[in-house]
């Protein structure tokens, strides 16, 4: 029998190869260095770096515009982010917001390389349902259940230069 | 902390065990290595789990004053690029009493690894604060116990090079 929790968490998981050019991912990164990021450091929850709500409009408008045809909502931004994860940082699943509503989750991949091993997961009762690998450049589209946990893995101390950078961005019905 | 714990020339035999015990990796968002089962496969390993609890589990209970009295067991191999970020092992109903870990010799000593123990500053009965409070390096024949609690926050450093052999579980009421 296929359960209601079921047919709500059946939803859009898709990538975007080459959502941005490595030109403009080069520019955001330079603009969020500049305005700067706070260190989160709770341990049993996340070790990385945060910029809340950066003022991107057109960046914005671009990646809700993809957003909205590939799940057919039409979406406004809820909420904005961006995510630097260095040697030895991390984001568990228990940290991640827990949303009451069904949002959308985009997150657009700024990092300069690909960082091995830096992933990130969704699941659902622990289980990997989706995982979006380490792409610079790349745009997830996920719409989430209240039901579904996202985690950024651990990036290992061994790529010594490893640095991830992650707009990620909450989207809404409007 | 006790180190030299056990008799050098019984250590072959924990090894002898442990080589009969199949070995799976694990991964979650906070982990990753490789280990035995949750519960031993081999009666060797079961007995010497029982063995070593009834070894220190009086004079744990007497020094700590949390009567123990049984333990469970698994054995670790942390290779590089292996962890286990920070956490606290405290889980409603499982009653971790004091948690527990044995370092074996390494035919590759480890680098990294450390077990890293966190201090918390606790406001309004949530976690605000953490800072490293001590790294133990896991030496050859090393014993740590430390008491679980919902703020004994630790974590076993990754694993940069060589291999880290450990047994590790918690005692029980």
């Amino acid at each position: 029998m296929t359960r209601l929790e079921d047919l709500f968490t059946a939803r859009t998981a898709v990538i975007v190869p080459d959502a941005i050019g490595s030109g403009a991912a080069a520019d955001l990164r330079e603009r969020f260095e500049r305005t700067g990021y706070t260190r989160y450091a709770l341990v049993d929850r996340g070790s990385y770096d945060e910029l809340r709500d950066p003022s991107e409009p057109e960046t914005y408008a671009a990646l809700i515009a993809l957003a909205s045809e590939a799940t057919g909502r039409t979406l406004e931004l809820a909420e904005a982010r961006v995510l630097r994860l260095v040697p030895g940082d991390y984001l568990l699943a228990h940290h991640d917001h827990v949303h009451d509503e069904l949002h959308v989750e985009l997150i657009l991949d700024l990092s300069p390389a690909i960082v091995s091993g830096a992933d990130v997961h969704y699941r659902r009762h622990g289980d990997v349902t989706f995982q979006v690998p380490s792409r610079p450049c790349a745009l997830s589209i996920v719409a989430r259940a209240s039901s579904v946990t996202c985690n950024h893995t651990y990036v290992s101390r061994l790529h010594t230069d490893a640095c991830v950078v992650r707009l990620a961005l909450l989207l809404r019905d409007r | 902390m006790i180190d030299d714990v056990v008799p050098a020339e019984m250590i072959p035999e924990l090894f002898a065990i442990l080589d009969e015990e199949p070995v799976n990796r694990y991964e979650s968002d906070i982990f990753a290595f490789e280990a035995t089962a949750p519960e031993p496969t081999t009666a060797e390993l079961r007995a010497l789990r029982d063995n070593f609890a009834s070894t220190l589990a009086p004079a744990l209970s007497r020094i700590t004053g949390t009567p123990v009295t049984r333990v469970d067991m698994r054995a670790y191999a942390y290779r590089p690029g292996h962890y286990l970020l920070p956490h606290s092992d405290h889980q409603d109903g499982l009653q971790r009493m004091i948690a527990y870990a044995y370092y074996l010799p390494s035919p590759e000593p480890p680098v990294g690894g450390e077990l890293e123990l966190f201090r918390c500053r606790v406001e309004g009965g949530a976690i605000v604060a953490t800072d490293s409070a001590r790294l133990i390096e896991p030496r050859a024949n090393r014993l740590v116990v430390f008491g679980v609690s919902d703020i004994s926050l630790h974590q076993v450093c990754e694993v940069l090079g060589g291999l880290r052999i450990s047994l590790a579980g918690w005692f029980h009421p």
